[in-house]
């Protein structure tokens, strides 16, 4: 909370900013990164699952996307509600969402370990953890950040962030997003 | 875009904890709740974690019934062939092995056997029970003034739910 305060009273947001401390989200929804965004319609159900959600093209060198095309999407979204292209059929969204396996669970399970591990004083202990959950959900980009962030990367995980990124070697850092044609865009 | 419809953004944080020195006592962690148990285990010589049917109760919210071991509307039988496999009876107390109940149920568990500690996950049928539904799974968190919001207070309204963190 302390630490998360800061940025939201700076940004001081139109939209409402919660904090998330155990990571319920990307477990909930089986996010690997950040940030991910989800739309959800007015009856609550999901109609965009998880993408790369950038607002701007400062983060252009790791994304390789232009944030206009997911702007303009859902600039189309609010605009044509159900009707929009960017919204997706049933059988389109069931196609993308698909279930999480018994590593990602376990990989979720090691990480809340970890973290509460962690935030009870004990650091060096939750380090085991924090490493089973990176190798039962090596995708997963927010249990490598977090982890390296609560203690020395290069000491304690011999590696770093940006000697990860580099170890892609051209595989995307960010999944690409899949945008209806040029054609279905907004008028 | 502000005015038709509300973006709920959320913060992954890591805050930093007072190193602290303590007695080592078992805890569970259920449903993202850690409780520290009160009674100490007799099955010192067990890889299981054996419970005070009380503190089944406290810290997973399951009760012990004729129909099975049960919380709210959902029970889960017991085998009748393996119930000594779950219950024994050890003094004044009944306990339960609630890591066997996990592995009957396929729920995922982290243990660190130094610092006691039990983590238990969801099922995957509850982890993954939106696919079918497509209904965004609800979460409760605290905006920056500790006031709770819950998604689903947001129905009637479409929601860009979007998470970054100050990593």
């Amino acid at each position: 909370m302390k630490d998360a305060s800061p940025w939201i009273e700076k940004a001081n947001p139109e939209y409402l900013a919660l904090i998330d401390e155990q990571h319920l989200v990307t477990k909930l929804y089986s996010m690997v990164n950040v940030p991910t965004a989800v739309w959800i319609n007015e009856q609550g159900k999901i109609v965009r699952p998880n993408e790369v959600a950038f607002v701007d093209d400062r983060f252009k060198s790791y994304s390789h996307m232009d944030s206009g095309p997911y702007l303009d999407g859902i600039r189309d979204w609010v605009a044509k509600g159900e009707r929009s292209s960017f919204v997706l059929s049933e059988e389109q969204l069931k196609k993308r969402l698909t279930p999480v396996g018994p590593d990602r669970l376990m990989a979720d399970v090691e990480f809340s370990l970890a973290e509460y591990l962690y935030h009870a004083g004990h650091g060096t202990e939750a380090i085991p953890h924090f490493k089973q959950a990176q190798r039962l959900a090596p995708d997963n980009w927010n249990y490598k950040r977090q982890a390296w962030l609560l203690s020395d990367a290069d000491r304690d995980y011999g590696t770093n962030f940006t000697q990860e990124v580099q170890k892609l070697n051209g595989k995307p850092y960010y999944a690409p997003r899949q945008m209806p044609e040029p054609a279905n865009k907004p008028n | 875009m502000g005015t038709l419809f509300r973006c709920v953004g959320l913060i992954f944080l890591c805050s930093m904890a007072n190193e602290t020195t303590s007695q080592v006592r078992t805890v569970v962690i259920y449903d993202n709740a850690a409780t520290e148990l009160r009674t100490p285990s007799p099955f010192t010589q067990s890889k299981d974690l054996w419970v005070t049917l009380a503190e089944l109760k406290r810290s997973a919210g399951f009760v012990v019934k004729p129909q099975g071991v049960c919380r709210s509307e959902l029970c889960f039988p017991l085998p009748k062939q393996r119930k000594a496999d779950f219950l024994e009876q050890q003094g004044q107390d009944t306990w339960f092995n609630l890591s066997e109940f996990a592995r009957l149920v396929k729920q995922p568990v982290a243990h660190d056997e130094k610092l006691a500690t039990w983590c238990f996950g969801p099922r995957p049928e509850a982890q993954n029970g939106y696919l079918a539904t497509l209904e965004a799974p609800n979460f409760t968190l605290p905006d920056r003034n500790g006031k709770l919001h819950s998604l689903s207070d947001f129905r009637g309204k479409k929601v860009l739910l979007i998470t970054w963190a100050s990593w």
